[in-house]
């Protein structure tokens, strides 16, 4: 047994080194030829007959026009064919062209046995599209194109191409033929940005009629149709609308007998695209300063208002009907604004609208229905209704005004309700309400900046009185100060005050010519003793309910004074005393010399008691 | 053709009129609904320095008739600070608020500060001035009058009567210091552009912390370079350009 396997060993070994002595070879191969971009193909690289080491190291060439998908896929084979060996082992990648032309894929290398072995370069086509495929259906659509060609188109026309904004145009689609179509079915709708469109009812079945184009005539049918109304102005562009067609074509190429046999003796049916061109509208803007209550509404328009009932109770409500009809861009009428009373509820308005878009232009009506509920009773005026459109046959703006309109509003059973309820409702009202009237009083205009607490005056001002406080306060302290310090008062106002009372006594002394009568002599003695009383009392610090003559000889006495100005200070007292309680020797001159006795002490005293 | 001649005339006539017979004029054109006419009198008379609460109202009044309702705001507001007390234009300025996208609502206060502000704001500036001095005068005399009594009873009941006054014009007087720190602080801006997107820092790559709408009384907290830092009334702080609005 042993020797059995070593003998198959043997010539395996032996037939290996048989087919690494045949030729080793790289080759290169793609699965087909020519590519259409983004498809995908294989690339394959083979290499035969290399033995038990196999390749090692492939190395690729420059790939960079394809995309790789998948790879490398290593697959390896061995043949016994005949008793010759042959093996391969294939590398394959798959690839995907990025552009079409005409490439050349180079050599790759793999290293056998330390010797490196290339492949040839391939030359690669890429195309457009899928080869095979357009091959494949080239042949029949081919054929249907030169057949249906010219005999097949769709056109989309409009009524105008110029228009004012808002205005109406009729787009329509016919799709004009002259081979037999079975179906067809809209592809693609036309794009219609900047329009407002309404779609125009078609009949569900097309009746044909013929035209003739280019000599030639053709069924046509209506397959579209659109009354437009531009929303904006400019130049605005509808674009191609496509529409997939069923065409019965005849075969006419194949003249095998069993393939027109299995044939459609009536032909073949083929889809085919037909595309319309692009249309351009040049829209004109609306003229500039339209009325304030414009809203949009281009075309023919009248209005009526009417009101269900013209009387009525309060909390009843009250239907207000606005209609505006006419023709143009109805479902773009905007609902008139109502002005109320006050005190009126309203309602967001109910909107109706009937179009009718058989006829050449899109016409119908559209009706506001406003719910009012008055709260109030009394005759309540509705301000008449406005409406605007622009004409565009007399290219201006039109204004409609409705009569205003008079309602009875009876007490109801029901109480008024409060009006503000609630805080949003508050808001409410406070926006119905406008502002107040300028002020036509006197501006009383002054400079920027000229504040009266900052001017000069006022400081001024505020400065005087506390000036004067100030003084107020100096003069009481000084009082004060005075009134603390009683004695040096007195001391300084006591030759005032002497003197004051010598005075007195001086003018009488000379009434009468020299000659005073006798109680005019008596009230000089009193003068002259008052005035040296209170001259020794306000002197001396002694207050006058304890001053005595003794006491302000004593208080003299200490204070050094003279004891002869002393003896004739209490002298002259008495001799005042005597005279006045005695009044026997009122002599003038006695009374002279009494006077200027006192005169003298007093002028000695102020020397003495400094 | 004689009105083509006065539309000529116009303005020729108004350049050459003094500050008093200009708003008169603007007060006419008002009166006959030539708001823009009168609007730019009154703002004529406003650019030549002079100013007066009725004169700002009027203009406001003008600037909401033209449509341009921040800027009727902003007049309301200038003119609050020489009218406080005044109902027309409390009104319309709350009128005016109305009429603004935005509705912020203010942080609420103490009732107390309620009531100091409805005090403060009874009188003008220069009302309060004159009615503060009268207090002090009243009071300086009252003291002169205790100083200079020769009795006692006297003096005693002046003083007393004289410390209820003090009391009086020291309110009157916190009154006046605050208001004329109200009326000239210059932190408050009325926003006129019709949008604008606050920003979290002064740059504009920054976050958009809030929009605010024309119209809104912002207060400036803070300035870098051409951004000044806002607060809203609700608080709300953020970062926008000062172009955007304008100092009460």
């Amino acid at each position: 047994m042993a020797r059995r396997w070593i003998g198959i060993v043997v010539i395996m070994l032996g037939a290996l080194a048989a087919a690494r002595g045949q030729g080793v070879a790289l080759d290169a191969s793609v699965d087909r030829n020519p590519v259409g971009v983004g498809e995908q193909f294989t690339l394959a690289f083979t290499l035969s007959n290399a033995g038990m080491g196999g390749g090692k190291d492939l190395k690729l060439p420059d790939l960079g026009k394809f995309r790789i998908m998948a790879g490398p896929n290593e697959s390896s084979s061995v043949q016994i064919i005949n008793g010759a060996v042959s093996s391969s082992v294939t590398y394959s990648y798959i690839l995907q062209p990025k552009e079409t032309g005409k490439f050349t894929i180079g050599s790759a290398s793999i290293d056998v046995g330390g010797k490196r072995y290339a492949s040839p370069p391939i030359a690669l086509e890429v195309v457009q599209g899928t080869s095979q495929q357009r091959q494949r259906q080239s042949a029949a659509a081919d054929d249907a194109s030169v057949q249906i060609g010219d005999n097949l188109f769709l056109k989309a026309s409009v009524d105008r191409t110029h228009v004012m904004q808002g205005e109406q145009i009729n787009l329509v689609f016919k799709l004009y033929t002259r081979v037999s179509i079975n179906n067809y079915a809209v592809d693609k709708n036309p794009n219609m940005t900047g329009f407002w469109g309404e779609d125009v009812e078609t009949p569900k079945n097309i009746s044909l009629t013929t035209e003739t184009v280019n000599a030639k005539q053709y069924r046509v049918g209506v397959i579209k149709r659109v009354a437009l109304f531009p929303t904006q102005s400019g130049t605005l562009e509808i674009s191609p609308m496509e529409v997939q067609t069923t065409v019965q074509v005849q075969d006419r190429r194949s003249l095998d007998p069993f393939d027109s046999f299995f044939r459609d003796p009536f032909g073949r049916a083929v889809n085919y695209t037909v595309k319309s061109e692009p249309l351009k509208i040049k829209v004109d803007p609306l003229p500039p300063d339209p009325p304030a209550e414009f809203k949009g509404a281009v075309g023919q328009f009248a209005m009526s208002t009417t009101v269900d009932k013209r009387t009525t109770r309060t909390n009843e409500p009250v239907s207000l009907k606005v209609t505006v009809s006419g023709n143009g861009n109805i479902k773009l009428i905007e609902s008139p604004s109502v002005e109320l009373p006050p005190d009126f509820e309203q309602y967001s308005p109910k909107v109706a609208e009937s179009i009718d878009r058989a006829g050449e232009r899109v016409s119908g009506s559209k009706t506001f229905e406003y719910l009012l509920i008055p709260r109030y009773p009394g005759v309540k005026v509705i301000k008449p209704v406005t409406f605007a459109f622009f004409d565009p046959r007399k290219r201006e703006y039109v204004r409609l005004r409705s009569p205003q309109i008079e309602l009875n509003v009876e007490q109801g059973t029901a109480p008024a309700a409060p009006l503000i309820a609630g805080g949003n409702r508050e808001d409410v009202r406070l926006l119905s309400q406008d502002i107040r009237f300028i002020k036509l009083a006197d501006a009383g205009l002054s400079r920027r900046g000229e504040a009266l607490h900052a001017s000069g005056i006022f400081l001024v001002m505020v400065l005087l009185p506390l000036a004067g406080l100030a003084g107020a306060f100096v003069y009481t302290r000084q009082r004060q100060a005075v009134m603390l310090d009683q004695a040096g008062y007195r001391n300084r106002k006591a030759m005032k005050i002497a003197r004051k009372g010598l005075k007195q006594a001086e003018y009488l002394l000379k009434e009468k010519g020299g000659n005073p009568a006798a109680n005019q002599r008596l009230r000089f003695y009193g003068e002259v003793s008052r005035a040296l009383w209170r001259y020794v009392g306000d002197k001396l610090d002694i207050p006058q309910s304890a001053f005595s003559v003794e006491g302000a000889a004593a208080e003299l006495a200490a204070r050094e004074a003279d004891p002869a100005l002393t003896d004739a200070l209490t002298g002259i007292l008495q001799t005042c005393d005597m005279a006045r309680f005695a009044p026997t020797s009122l002599e003038v001159g006695a009374m002279q010399k009494t006077y200027d006795e006192a005169r003298r002490i007093i002028v000695e005293l102020e020397r003495t008691l400094k | 053709m004689v009105l083509a001649a006065l539309c000529a005339f116009l303005p020729s006539l108004l350049a050459a009129q003094s500050p008093d017979e200009l708003v008169a004029q603007g007060n006419q054109l008002y009166q006959q609904g030539k708001i823009a006419e009168a609007r730019d009198a009154y703002q004529k008379v406003v650019n030549s320095g002079y100013v007066s609460g009725e004169l700002l109202y009027n203009l406001g009044n003008a600037w909401y008739r033209t449509g341009d309702i921040p800027r009727a705001i902003l007049c309301y507001e200038r003119a609050l600070r020489l009218l406080p007390a005044d109902d027309d234009l409390r009104h319309n300025l709350q009128l005016a608020n109305l009429m603004i996208t935005d509705r912020i609502e203010p942080t609420p206060r103490l009732f107390i500060w309620e009531h100091w502000d409805a005090f403060k704001n009874w009188l003008s500036l220069r009302g309060l001035t004159i009615v503060t001095y009268g207090w002090f005068v009243a009071v300086i005399a009252g003291v002169a009058v205790v100083l200079l009594a020769r009795t006692h009873a006297l003096r005693k009941t002046v003083a007393l009567i004289t410390a209820g006054a003090a009391f009086i014009f020291l309110l009157f007087l916190a009154s006046f210091f605050d208001k004329v720190g109200d009326v000239s602080r210059a932190d408050l801006a009325i926003i006129l552009d019709r949008v604008v997107t606050v920003k979290n820092s002064p740059d504009p790559k920054s976050s958009d912390a809030f929009v605010i709408h024309g119209g809104v009384k912002v207060q400036i907290i803070d300035r870098f370079s051409t951004w000044v830092k806002i607060r809203l009334a609700d608080g709300k702080v953020g970062w926008m350009e000062s172009g955007a609005g304008e100092i009460i």
